[in-house]
Protein backbone atom coordinates (compact mmCIF):
# COMPACT_ATOMS: atom_id res chain seq x y z
CA UNK A 1 0.00 0.00 0.00
CA UNK A 2 1.24 3.78 -0.88
CA UNK A 3 0.28 6.75 1.00
CA UNK A 4 0.26 10.42 0.38
CA UNK A 5 2.10 12.79 2.41
CA UNK A 6 -0.22 14.81 4.31
CA UNK A 7 -0.07 18.50 5.02
CA UNK A 8 -2.44 19.20 8.62
CA UNK A 9 -5.08 22.10 9.04
CA UNK A 10 -2.36 22.51 11.73
CA UNK A 11 0.39 22.54 9.41
CA UNK A 12 -1.52 24.76 6.64
CA UNK A 13 -2.07 27.03 9.61
CA UNK A 14 1.71 27.45 10.56
CA UNK A 15 3.04 28.05 7.55
CA UNK A 16 0.14 30.66 6.79
CA UNK A 17 1.27 32.34 9.83
CA UNK A 18 4.60 32.85 8.83
CA UNK A 19 4.01 33.60 4.85
CA UNK A 20 1.02 36.07 5.98
CA UNK A 21 4.04 37.88 8.06
CA UNK A 22 5.90 38.55 5.30
CA UNK A 23 3.26 39.23 2.86
CA UNK A 24 3.16 42.06 5.40
CA UNK A 25 6.28 42.70 6.01
CA UNK A 26 7.34 42.76 2.35
CA UNK A 27 4.04 44.77 0.89
CA UNK A 28 3.87 41.81 -1.43
CA UNK A 29 0.29 40.26 -3.30
CA UNK A 30 1.28 37.00 -2.86
CA UNK A 31 2.92 34.08 -1.97
CA UNK A 32 3.44 30.55 -3.21
CA UNK A 33 5.38 27.37 -1.89
CA UNK A 34 5.36 25.06 -4.68
CA UNK A 35 8.21 21.49 -4.50
CA UNK A 36 9.85 21.50 -7.73
CA UNK A 37 7.77 19.35 -9.47
CA UNK A 38 5.18 22.33 -9.66
CA UNK A 39 2.96 21.08 -7.07
CA UNK A 40 1.42 23.93 -4.66
CA UNK A 41 2.27 23.50 -1.00
CA UNK A 42 1.05 26.62 0.60
CA UNK A 43 -0.11 29.97 -1.01
CA UNK A 44 -1.30 33.17 1.07
CA UNK A 45 -2.30 36.61 -0.36
CA UNK A 46 -4.64 38.06 -3.42
CA UNK A 47 -5.02 34.53 -5.84
CA UNK A 48 -8.33 36.22 -6.96
CA UNK A 49 -6.27 37.82 -10.39
CA UNK A 50 -4.54 34.69 -11.15
CA UNK A 51 -4.37 30.68 -11.46
CA UNK A 52 -1.99 29.80 -9.02
CA UNK A 53 -1.40 26.21 -10.07
CA UNK A 54 -0.19 26.96 -13.79
CA UNK A 55 2.11 30.10 -11.97
CA UNK A 56 3.83 27.02 -9.54
CA UNK A 57 4.05 25.07 -12.70
CA UNK A 58 5.71 27.83 -15.05
CA UNK A 59 7.67 28.66 -12.11
CA UNK A 60 9.02 25.27 -11.15
CA UNK A 61 9.85 25.01 -14.96
CA UNK A 62 11.41 28.34 -15.02
CA UNK A 63 13.52 27.78 -11.76
CA UNK A 64 14.49 24.45 -13.35
CA UNK A 65 15.49 25.74 -16.70
CA UNK A 66 18.18 28.78 -15.70
CA UNK A 67 19.45 25.72 -13.48
CA UNK A 68 21.53 24.82 -16.83
CA UNK A 69 22.77 28.58 -17.09
CA UNK A 70 23.87 28.61 -14.02
CA UNK A 71 26.35 25.71 -14.11
CA UNK A 72 27.95 27.01 -17.35
CA UNK A 73 29.19 29.90 -15.09
CA UNK A 74 30.22 27.68 -12.18
CA UNK A 75 27.51 27.86 -10.04
CA UNK A 76 25.01 25.11 -8.41
CA UNK A 77 22.08 27.07 -9.39
CA UNK A 78 20.79 30.52 -8.90
CA UNK A 79 19.10 31.25 -5.35
CA UNK A 80 16.84 33.56 -6.67
CA UNK A 81 14.95 35.17 -9.85
CA UNK A 82 13.39 38.01 -10.79
CA UNK A 83 11.13 38.58 -13.49
CA UNK A 84 10.53 42.59 -14.13
CA UNK A 85 6.94 43.49 -15.51
CA UNK A 86 5.56 47.42 -15.46
CA UNK A 87 3.46 46.98 -13.17
CA UNK A 88 3.62 43.46 -11.52
CA UNK A 89 6.79 41.25 -10.73
CA UNK A 90 7.50 38.07 -9.91
CA UNK A 91 10.53 36.88 -7.24
CA UNK A 92 11.40 33.49 -6.60
CA UNK A 93 13.82 32.21 -4.39
CA UNK A 94 15.21 28.65 -3.31
CA UNK A 95 13.73 27.60 0.27
CA UNK A 96 15.92 24.35 -0.28
CA UNK A 97 16.87 21.58 -2.68
CA UNK A 98 12.84 20.33 -3.28
CA UNK A 99 10.82 23.15 -2.33
CA UNK A 100 10.65 27.35 -3.99
CA UNK A 101 9.05 30.06 -2.78
CA UNK A 102 7.40 32.96 -5.40
CA UNK A 103 6.55 35.88 -4.87
CA UNK A 104 4.09 38.16 -6.94
CA UNK A 105 4.53 41.87 -5.74
CA UNK A 106 3.34 45.31 -8.05
CA UNK A 107 4.34 49.10 -7.26
CA UNK A 108 3.64 49.11 -3.32
CA UNK A 109 7.33 47.60 -2.76
CA UNK A 110 10.14 47.13 -4.54
CA UNK A 111 12.32 44.15 -5.32
CA UNK A 112 15.08 44.72 -2.94
CA UNK A 113 12.24 44.49 0.44
CA UNK A 114 11.32 41.17 -1.22
CA UNK A 115 14.37 40.05 -1.58
CA UNK A 116 15.58 41.22 2.32
CA UNK A 117 12.42 39.54 3.84
CA UNK A 118 12.31 36.27 1.34
CA UNK A 119 15.64 35.68 2.19
CA UNK A 120 14.38 35.17 6.08
CA UNK A 121 11.07 33.68 5.70
CA UNK A 122 12.86 31.10 3.34
CA UNK A 123 14.80 30.01 6.23
CA UNK A 124 11.59 29.96 8.26
CA UNK A 125 9.53 27.69 5.50
CA UNK A 126 12.83 25.13 4.98
CA UNK A 127 12.69 25.02 9.23
CA UNK A 128 9.52 23.96 9.34
CA UNK A 129 9.49 21.73 5.75
CA UNK A 130 11.97 19.54 7.47
CA UNK A 131 9.74 19.26 11.00
CA UNK A 132 7.43 17.99 9.17
CA UNK A 133 9.06 15.64 6.68
CA UNK A 134 10.36 14.51 10.67
CA UNK A 135 6.84 13.88 11.96
CA UNK A 136 5.37 13.35 8.89
CA UNK A 137 1.40 12.28 8.38
CA UNK A 138 0.70 10.06 5.75
CA UNK A 139 -2.33 8.85 4.39
CA UNK A 140 -4.23 6.06 2.27
CA UNK A 141 -8.09 6.59 1.69
CA UNK A 142 -10.11 4.15 1.76
CA UNK A 143 -11.14 2.15 -1.62
CA UNK A 144 -15.03 2.59 -1.12
CA UNK A 145 -14.32 6.62 -0.88
CA UNK A 146 -13.22 6.55 -4.33
CA UNK A 147 -15.32 6.70 -7.17
CA UNK A 148 -15.64 4.37 -9.40
CA UNK A 149 -17.68 6.27 -12.40
CA UNK A 150 -15.82 7.57 -14.90
CA UNK A 151 -13.50 10.23 -13.45
CA UNK A 152 -13.10 12.50 -16.53
CA UNK A 153 -16.13 12.69 -19.21
CA UNK A 154 -15.86 13.77 -23.08
CA UNK A 155 -18.80 16.97 -23.50
CA UNK B 1 5.32 14.06 -5.69
CA UNK B 2 1.25 13.88 -4.71
CA UNK B 3 0.60 15.61 -1.48
CA UNK B 4 -3.01 16.38 0.86
CA UNK B 5 -3.78 19.76 2.12
CA UNK B 6 -6.48 19.14 5.08
CA UNK B 7 -7.02 23.06 5.13
CA UNK B 8 -8.00 23.53 1.59
CA UNK B 9 -8.91 19.57 1.13
CA UNK B 10 -7.32 18.77 -2.29
CA UNK B 11 -5.19 16.09 -3.51
CA UNK B 12 -2.76 16.95 -6.33
CA UNK B 13 -1.52 14.50 -8.78
CA UNK B 14 0.92 14.74 -11.27
CA UNK B 15 0.56 13.26 -14.84
CA UNK B 16 2.72 13.24 -17.71
CA UNK B 17 1.97 12.12 -21.14
CA UNK B 18 5.68 10.88 -22.91
CA UNK B 19 6.79 9.74 -26.39
CA UNK B 20 8.74 10.47 -29.17
CA UNK B 21 8.21 13.40 -31.23
CA UNK B 22 5.07 14.33 -33.47
CA UNK B 23 3.52 11.34 -31.59
CA UNK B 24 0.34 13.69 -30.55
CA UNK B 25 0.99 14.05 -26.83
CA UNK B 26 -0.22 17.89 -27.26
CA UNK B 27 -3.08 16.46 -29.07
CA UNK B 28 -3.93 14.42 -26.81
CA UNK B 29 -4.44 17.57 -24.26
CA UNK B 30 -5.85 19.76 -26.32
CA UNK B 31 -8.53 17.49 -26.83
CA UNK B 32 -8.89 17.04 -23.25
CA UNK B 33 -9.29 20.63 -22.86
CA UNK B 34 -11.46 21.07 -25.29
CA UNK B 35 -14.42 18.91 -24.15
CA UNK B 36 -14.07 18.62 -20.96
CA UNK B 37 -16.35 20.82 -18.72
CA UNK B 38 -14.82 24.20 -18.47
CA UNK B 39 -15.49 24.04 -14.62
CA UNK B 40 -13.32 21.26 -13.97
CA UNK B 41 -10.34 22.97 -15.98
CA UNK B 42 -8.10 25.54 -16.08
CA UNK B 43 -5.84 26.70 -19.28
CA UNK B 44 -4.20 24.88 -21.60
CA UNK B 45 -0.39 26.75 -21.23
CA UNK B 46 1.62 25.54 -23.96
CA UNK B 47 5.17 26.43 -24.46
CA UNK B 48 6.35 25.92 -27.87
CA UNK B 49 7.92 26.91 -30.88
CA UNK B 50 6.47 29.61 -33.50
CA UNK B 51 6.05 26.11 -35.34
CA UNK B 52 3.82 24.22 -32.81
CA UNK B 53 6.47 22.13 -31.69
CA UNK B 54 6.53 21.85 -28.00
CA UNK B 55 9.55 23.44 -26.76
CA UNK B 56 9.17 23.30 -22.61
CA UNK B 57 6.27 21.24 -21.95
CA UNK B 58 2.16 21.65 -22.31
CA UNK B 59 0.52 22.07 -18.80
CA UNK B 60 -3.63 21.29 -18.04
CA UNK B 61 -5.00 21.29 -14.56
CA UNK B 62 -7.90 19.66 -13.99
CA UNK B 63 -10.39 19.06 -11.08
CA UNK B 64 -12.92 16.61 -10.05
CA UNK B 65 -14.35 15.29 -7.10
CA UNK B 66 -13.45 11.12 -7.00
CA UNK B 67 -12.49 11.11 -3.24
CA UNK B 68 -15.24 11.45 -1.11
CA UNK B 69 -14.63 15.19 1.07
CA UNK B 70 -11.37 15.83 -1.24
CA UNK B 71 -10.80 17.92 -4.67
CA UNK B 72 -8.32 15.73 -6.46
CA UNK B 73 -6.24 18.23 -8.99
CA UNK B 74 -4.55 16.15 -11.73
CA UNK B 75 -1.90 18.18 -13.61
CA UNK B 76 -1.51 17.21 -17.22
CA UNK B 77 1.76 17.43 -18.50
CA UNK B 78 3.74 16.65 -21.82
CA UNK B 79 7.17 16.74 -22.22
CA UNK B 80 8.96 17.91 -25.58
CA UNK B 81 9.31 15.06 -28.18
CA UNK B 82 12.58 15.48 -29.87
CA UNK B 83 15.71 13.87 -28.85
CA UNK B 84 17.52 17.00 -27.87
CA UNK B 85 15.67 18.19 -25.22
CA UNK B 86 16.02 15.16 -22.85
CA UNK B 87 17.50 17.82 -20.20
CA UNK B 88 13.93 19.39 -20.21
CA UNK B 89 12.39 16.29 -20.05
CA UNK B 90 14.47 14.98 -16.78
CA UNK B 91 12.80 18.38 -15.46
CA UNK B 92 9.22 17.77 -16.50
CA UNK B 93 9.46 13.99 -14.39
CA UNK B 94 10.31 15.16 -11.39
CA UNK B 95 7.50 14.85 -9.14
CA UNK B 96 5.55 12.41 -11.47
CA UNK B 97 2.73 10.21 -10.02
CA UNK B 98 1.01 8.90 -13.25
CA UNK B 99 2.60 7.99 -16.85
CA UNK B 100 0.35 7.80 -20.30
CA UNK B 101 3.03 6.65 -22.99
CA UNK B 102 1.71 7.68 -26.28
CA UNK B 103 3.09 6.09 -29.45
CA UNK B 104 2.88 6.49 -32.60
CA UNK B 105 1.61 3.72 -34.44
CA UNK B 106 2.96 4.12 -38.08
CA UNK B 107 5.44 1.52 -39.13
CA UNK B 108 8.40 3.96 -39.65
CA UNK B 109 8.01 5.39 -36.32
CA UNK B 110 8.43 2.16 -34.45
CA UNK B 111 12.65 2.84 -34.09
CA UNK B 112 11.35 6.43 -32.18
CA UNK B 113 8.98 4.57 -29.97
CA UNK B 114 11.40 1.96 -28.89
CA UNK B 115 14.31 4.87 -28.39
CA UNK B 116 11.50 6.93 -26.63
CA UNK B 117 10.44 4.37 -24.41
CA UNK B 118 14.21 3.31 -23.17
CA UNK B 119 14.64 7.21 -22.24
CA UNK B 120 11.68 7.06 -20.48
CA UNK B 121 13.01 4.06 -18.58
CA UNK B 122 16.76 6.24 -18.08
CA UNK B 123 14.88 9.04 -17.17
CA UNK B 124 13.04 7.44 -14.44
CA UNK B 125 16.40 5.95 -13.37
CA UNK B 126 17.90 8.64 -12.49
CA UNK B 127 14.85 9.43 -10.14
CA UNK B 128 15.30 5.56 -8.76
CA UNK B 129 12.39 4.82 -10.07
CA UNK B 130 11.33 1.88 -12.38
CA UNK B 131 8.29 2.19 -14.78
CA UNK B 132 6.39 -0.96 -12.92
CA UNK B 133 6.66 1.28 -9.71
CA UNK B 134 4.11 3.76 -10.78
CA UNK B 135 0.53 4.08 -12.87
CA UNK B 136 1.38 4.06 -16.35
CA UNK B 137 -0.53 3.60 -19.38
CA UNK B 138 0.03 2.82 -23.10
CA UNK B 139 -1.81 4.95 -25.74
CA UNK B 140 -1.43 3.37 -29.47
CA UNK B 141 -1.70 6.83 -31.26
CA UNK B 142 -2.84 7.62 -35.30
CA UNK B 143 -4.90 4.75 -35.69
CA UNK B 144 -6.91 6.33 -38.00
CA UNK B 145 -4.05 6.58 -40.38
CA UNK B 146 -3.41 3.94 -42.87
CA UNK B 147 0.29 2.71 -42.62
CA UNK B 148 -0.09 1.26 -39.17
CA UNK B 149 1.62 -1.29 -37.62
CA UNK B 150 -0.54 -4.06 -36.32
CA UNK B 151 -1.46 -4.43 -32.53
CA UNK B 152 -0.01 -7.41 -32.05
CA UNK B 153 3.32 -5.93 -33.26
CA UNK B 154 2.54 -2.84 -31.18
CA UNK B 155 2.49 -4.64 -27.89
CA UNK B 156 4.94 -7.43 -29.33
CA UNK B 157 7.00 -3.82 -29.71
CA UNK B 158 6.48 -1.93 -26.55
CA UNK B 159 4.61 -3.99 -24.09
CA UNK B 160 6.64 -7.13 -24.11
CA UNK B 161 7.05 -7.40 -19.94
CA UNK B 162 6.34 -9.13 -16.87
CA UNK B 163 4.06 -6.50 -16.29
CA UNK B 164 2.07 -5.69 -18.74
CA UNK B 165 0.57 -2.37 -19.15
CA UNK B 166 -2.81 -1.18 -19.68
CA UNK B 167 -2.85 -0.39 -24.00
CA UNK B 168 -5.08 1.59 -26.03
CA UNK B 169 -6.07 2.09 -29.80
CA UNK B 170 -6.31 5.55 -29.94
CA UNK B 171 -6.59 8.42 -32.68
CA UNK B 172 -5.96 11.89 -30.65
CA UNK B 173 -6.62 14.06 -33.32
CA UNK B 174 -10.77 12.79 -33.87
CA UNK B 175 -10.45 11.99 -29.91
CA UNK B 176 -11.34 8.45 -30.20
CA UNK B 177 -9.94 6.97 -26.69
CA UNK B 178 -8.61 10.10 -25.29
CA UNK B 179 -10.50 10.08 -22.71
CA UNK B 180 -10.23 6.77 -22.30
CA UNK B 181 -6.27 6.64 -21.83
CA UNK B 182 -7.03 9.87 -19.06
CA UNK B 183 -9.01 7.97 -17.03
CA UNK B 184 -7.52 4.50 -16.82
CA UNK B 185 -3.89 6.05 -15.65
CA UNK B 186 -6.50 8.72 -13.33
CA UNK B 187 -8.29 5.46 -11.57
CA UNK B 188 -5.17 3.49 -11.53
CA UNK B 189 -2.89 6.25 -9.57
CA UNK B 190 -6.10 6.39 -7.51
CA UNK B 191 -5.92 2.34 -7.07
CA UNK B 192 -2.40 3.13 -5.69
CA UNK B 193 -3.30 5.38 -2.72
CA UNK B 194 -6.30 3.03 -1.47
CA UNK B 195 -6.31 0.90 1.23
CA UNK B 196 -7.16 -2.25 -1.17
CA UNK B 197 -5.07 -2.39 -3.88
CA UNK B 198 -3.70 -5.43 -4.33
CA UNK B 199 -5.34 -5.34 -8.10
CA UNK B 200 -2.88 -5.74 -10.52
CA UNK B 201 -2.32 -3.00 -12.61
CA UNK B 202 -2.79 -4.42 -15.62
CA UNK B 203 -6.73 -5.01 -14.59
CA UNK B 204 -8.65 -2.31 -16.28
CA UNK B 205 -10.93 -0.35 -14.17
CA UNK B 206 -14.49 -0.77 -15.02
CA UNK B 207 -15.10 2.83 -15.70
CA UNK B 208 -12.06 2.80 -18.08
CA UNK B 209 -12.49 0.49 -20.91
CA UNK B 210 -13.32 2.00 -24.07
CA UNK B 211 -15.93 0.95 -26.49
CA UNK B 212 -13.29 0.18 -29.02
CA UNK B 213 -13.85 -3.67 -28.78
CA UNK B 214 -9.97 -4.41 -30.28
CA UNK B 215 -8.89 -3.10 -26.69
CA UNK B 216 -9.93 -6.43 -24.90
CA UNK B 217 -7.88 -8.03 -27.89
CA UNK B 218 -4.84 -5.81 -26.72
CA UNK B 219 -4.98 -6.83 -23.27
CA UNK B 220 -5.35 -10.52 -23.84
CA UNK B 221 -3.19 -11.16 -26.88
CA UNK B 222 0.19 -13.22 -25.52
CA UNK B 223 3.24 -11.01 -27.07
Amino acid sequence: MNSIPVLTIEDVATLDGVLADFLKKAEADLTVVIDRGGNVISQFGDMNAMDVTIIAALAAGSFAATQELARRIGELEFNALYHQGNGSHIFMNSVDEDTIMITVFGRRTTVGLVRFYSAATAKIVSGLLKALQRNSHELSFEAADASTRQIFADE
Amino acid sequence: MSIINYASREIQFKIVYYGPALCGKTTNLAYVHQRISPTNRGDLVSLATAADRTLFFDFLPLNAVVIKGFVTKFQLYTVPGQVIYNATRQLVLRSVDGLVFVADSQWEKMEENVESFKNLADNLARQNVAIDDLPCVLQYNKRDLPNVAPLNYMEFVLNNRKKRLQSFEASSSTGENVFATLNAVSQILLHKFSKQNDVPQTIAPTAAVPGNPTLAKSETTPA
